[in-house]
């Protein structure tokens, strides 16, 4: 229509009018076709076409390791009784993962630690103990922290063993804590995540860093302590070690044994992510298969 | 360590079955992994914990056992009648390195005779799990099983110049040890040596030259302590490791060696007519003082939590072989047997006090901390459906419970009943509790939209309000609203009852209301009958361009179903097979019953069976429809065959025409 002006003056109208009709007429056309388009597809599906008995799109979802969501409930439980989350190297020094846990040297219980090394005095720690030290050096009692994280041993992998596995530690400080106190605090927690009916038992036992000492089973959710396959037929299934903080490990992070008193204890992320979904192969943990990780 | 049920009864009497002494050693520290019967006795598989050398005996555990039930330990008979031989005349010893081997005994047995050892011994031997080999090696191992300190025996005639030296070995020299593995030695390592070169890694292994063999006439007895730390260090560098090491790395028992070596001398003379020398040789460096400990009442009391009585303190004491030598009201004063080691320290003897009085009997206490709460199963069911919707890209709105009175905020599809009004209302337009969360969230959505965001999907979590006769009934809903088709909308809701545990089947019912849903495209579902929710496209009066559906859902009847007990389902090893179909049923046939009926059939090893189109057209005869869909066959225990595949295939198909008059469509 800018051409108009151009043309001579007596083929204006004639031209205008043509130019004119013709836009109407491809408006019309795209009217139609723009209702057919965005109007007409769903208008015309007649009701009784739509089943709405079909399956839905499944969404692409996913989800948290299993492993983590145990820690998660495990943090939650704790933070409800006061406790911190504290992290500590999982390189580290030997030290801390031994002689500052009452483990000198050549001492026999050091077999039950068997570790990686790095260098002569460094490892990748066997336990997550180590974090108690680090805490400990760095803070005055009270103290009410549980530390969870990677720890690594040299196992051959099988069934029950990995090489690389995940502790929570937990370590309570202050005056006036005694070993009835660690029994509550257990209990509180086995409670919480095993459910209200669980049972509980302490067995006497040896760790170096507390004295006394104790492994905690608690009775068996898969028969409920009526004997299985899984808690050996003896009803109890042992799922942590805890005991009184040794008077040595005081002495390693310069506290006053006389006037604190404090317990710490320390238990296996696989070990009760597998009890308490009744997995039979730690290695499945590791190898994320997504027909694994879909059912938690 | 291992030990036999009836060898422990001879030197601790009591009445326990083998089940109960296996719970009693337990609830003492000394768990019972394992009890095998063998012969007519038990094997007890007892993990004696690192810092307990004394339990690697039958005595110690005897001496656990007497705690236990309060009796007291029989020691058996080591008195003998010697020869007027004197040993010094036959052998002599001497200790180079004191501190290493802070003790050594040796006695001289003459004139033995080795053959095999009565069967007695041989019977106990086997029970736990060792091989007879002859009288004088029996014996060793007898002794060493019974009292937890090792012994060695050499052929006297074999060792050169009459002459034992504890030494360090000389960096080169070799030693071939009785299990055939030859060493080289080094400097840092103990050995025994006669008067030429090492005939024993000390407390480690023996040398195969000077073992006992039948042609043996004259033996050497030892008997000795070594240092722990050196032991483990030559046994571990080595790479050799025995029940002796085992043993002597943990410690030994100072004060119990002597009777260990006489008791040994005692069975040989019994067992293999020889005939034992006058005298011993004992060489010992330092004076062994006895360990005193004061253990504070008050200190006892706190410590464990709990107040256990002065009397009972001193009787557990005392049954575990400590010697009281003061005890009033504040404190016991007590001696520490030359077997426990690991007692030293006041909280050590707070440990033994209990561990025998029991854990189990320790109160749990709650005075350092506050209850431990947990969550109720509603808050679960909330946080994981917030998680979930938030993860899959929702936010979450929260919406005013006061509505106003316009046509949309009164539909009510709980009730028929209207809502509840307000009798002082703030401000007339907004003055009734809602009876649906869904009108909200359209005005949600219209606000956004207004202020140019197009794409949304947005949920609520919240209560309705139905009108009862006094107060109303609060129902928590769940509400949806996202811009996708029914379908999609429809599969978020399947995967979120999935992540509530819920595995009950929905029935997808159509349903109408035409001021929310476009007709046609809504359904009522219901679980068990009763219904859970509504779901459908908004209804074109609401002026969206784009599709939007929206779902509004009963929060309390859905999370009473939800169930958050997971349990593991083995992962199939075997081969998934996939067939697809497609279907010619008529219009009115819908997804559910051809589901039903393919389900109804039965066939085990069918895994799992979708629909992934329907189809209309040009090909397709009038009144019918095409459905695809996908059958999926895994069996749990083999690779499933063609022909298998291929018969429950089939089976399907006949159903289909059976039940629903369905055609298999053709290519």
């Amino acid at each position: 229509m800018k051409l108009i002006p151009t043309l001579p003056v007596d083929k204006r109208v004639d031209f205008g009018k043509g130019v004119n009709s013709l836009k109407v007429e491809i408006d019309a056309a795209l009217q139609e076709l723009i209702s057919k388009l965005s109007v007409q597809p769903v208008s015309k599906v007649k009701a009784e076409l739509f089943d709405v008995t079909l399956p839905g799109k499944p969404p692409f979802v996913g989800k948290k390791h299993p492993l983590t969501q145990t820690i998660d409930d495990i943090k939650e439980v704790f933070a409800s009784l006061g406790f911190d989350v504290a992290y500590g190297p999982e390189v580290e020094l030997e030290y801390y993962n031994f002689e500052a846990l009452n483990i000198p040297a050549d001492h026999p219980s050091r077999t039950d630690f068997d570790t990686f090394y790095i260098k002569d005095d460094v490892l990748l720690r066997s336990q997550t103990s180590t974090v108690q030290i680090r805490i400990m050096e760095k803070q005055k009692p009270p103290v009410r922290i549980i530390a969870p994280g990677r720890v690594y041993r040299p196992d051959t992998v099988d069934a029950r063993h990995s090489f690389m596995f995940h502790q929570v530690e937990g370590l309570l400080v202050d005056e006036g804590v005694s070993f009835a106190d660690l029994k509550g605090v257990l209990y509180q927690f086995i409670k919480a995540y095993f459910g209200q009916n669980v049972q509980m038992r302490l067995r006497p036992s040896f760790f170096p860093f507390t004295e006394p000492s104790a492994e905690v089973d608690i009775s068996c959710s898969i028969c409920d302590g009526k004997g299985c396959s899984v808690c050996s037929y003896s009803g109890w299934v042992e799922i942590l070690g805890a005991g009184m903080v040794d008077p040595n490990v005081f002495k390693a992070v310069h506290y006053d044994a006389e006037k604190y008193t404090g317990f710490a204890f320390g238990m296996g992320v696989e070990r009760i992510t597998m009890l308490k979904y009744g997995i039979n192969d730690i290695r499945l943990f590791y190898e994320n298969d997504l027909r694994f990780l879909s059912q938690f | 360590m291992k030990i036999s049920y009836h060898w422990l009864k001879e030197y601790v009497p009591f009445h326990l079955s083998p089940q109960e002494l296996a719970d009693r050693l337990t609830s003492v520290g000394l768990v019972v992994a394992d009890i095998k019967p063998v012969e007519d006795d038990f094997c007890f598989d007892v993990e004696v914990t690192s810092n307990r050398p004394d339990c690697l005996g039958v005595i110690g555990i005897a001496r656990e056992v007497a705690a236990i039930v309060g009796g007291s330990v029989l020691f058996p008979d080591t008195n003998f009648i010697s020869t007027n031989t004197e040993i010094s005349k036959t052998i002599t010893v001497a200790v180079e390195e004191p501190l290493l081997c802070p003790h050594y005994t040796a006695r001289v047995i003459h004139h033995i005779t080795v053959a095999p050892s009565p069967e007695w011994m041989q019977k106990r031997l086997r029970c736990i799990g060792l091989r007879p080999v002859n009288n004088i090696v029996d014996i060793t191992n007898y002794v060493m099983m019974e009292t937890g300190q090792p012994l060695h025996a050499f052929d006297l005639d074999k060792v050169a110049e009459q002459k034992i030296l504890v030494r360090r070995a000389i960096s080169g020299e070799e030693i071939v040890a009785i299990n055939g593995a030859r060493r080289a030695l080094f400097h840092d390592m103990l050995v025994i040596a006669d008067g030429k070169k090492p005939v024993a890694i000390a407390g480690v292994m023996g040398g195969k030259e000077t073992e006992i063999s039948e042609s043996t006439r004259n033996i050497l007895l030892e008997c000795a302590q070594f240092e722990p730390r050196q032991v483990r260090r030559t046994s571990r560098s080595l790479g050799i490791a025995s029940d002796s090491s085992y043993r002597f790395e943990r410690g030994t028992d100072h004060e119990g060696l002597d009777r260990a070596s006489r008791r040994a001398a005692r069975l040989i003379k019994d067992c293999s007519g020889g005939e034992i020398a006058g005298g011993a040789i004992h060489i010992t460096s330092g004076i062994h003082e006895a360990k005193k400990i004061t253990l504070r009442m008050e200190r006892l009391h706190k410590l464990l939590g709990t107040e256990i009585k002065r009397d009972r303190t001193r009787d557990i004491l005392k049954r575990l072989s400590f010697k009281i030598l003061n005890d009033n009201e504040n404190f016991i004063d007590v001696e520490v047997p030359g077997f426990r080691g690991d007692v030293y320290r006041e909280i050590d003897l707070i440990e033994e006090v209990a561990r025998i009085y029991g854990y189990d009997k320790i109160p749990a206490k709650t005075s350092v901390c506050v209850r431990g709460n947990t969550k109720g199963k509603a808050e679960i069911v909330e946080d994981t459906i917030r998680q979930f919707l938030t993860g899959l890209g929702f936010y979450e709105v929260k919406t005013f419970s006061i509505v106003d009175t316009t046509p949309l905020q009164s539909i009510n599809i709980w009730s028929d009943r209207v809502g509840i009004d307000i009798a002082n209302p703030l401000r007339q337009e907004e003055s009734r509790l809602r009876t649906s969360l869904l009108p909200s969230l359209i005005n949600t959505k219209g606000y956004n939209l207004n202020h140019g965001t197009e794409q949304i999907k947005i949920f609520e979590i919240a209560k309705v309000y139905l009108a009862e006769i006094k107060l109303p009934q609060e129902k928590n809903c769940l509400s949806l609203l996202a811009d996708a088709d029914f379908l999609t909308v429809k599969g978020i809701f399947e995967a979120l009852l999935r992540n509530l545990g819920i595995v009950l089947q929905c029935e997808w019912i159509p349903f109408s209301e035409s001021r929310l849903f476009r007709d046609g495209r809504a359904a009522k579902i219901q679980m068990d009958g009763s219904t859970v929710g509504y779901c459908g496209e908004a209804s074109p009066a609401l002026g969206f361009k784009a599709v939007s559906c929206l779902v509004e859902v009963d929060l309390d009847l859905v999370g009473e179903k939800a169930n958050f007990t997971k349990k593991y389902q083995d992962l199939l090893q075997y081969p998934a097979v996939s067939r697809d179909l497609a279907l010619l049923v008529n219009e009115e046939i819908t997804w559910s019953p051809i589901e039903k009926c393919i389900m109804d059939t039965r066939v085990d090893f069918l895994k799992e069976v979708k629909s992934f189109d329907v189809y209309r057209g040009k090909q397709i005869p009038a009144g019918k429809k095409s459905v695809a869909l996908n059958l999926c066959f895994q069996a749990k225990d083999r690779t499933l065959t063609g022909e298998e595949v291929d018969t429950a295939q089939q089976k399907i198909v006949d159903t289909l025409f059976r039940m629903l008059g369905a055609e298999l469509r053709k290519a």
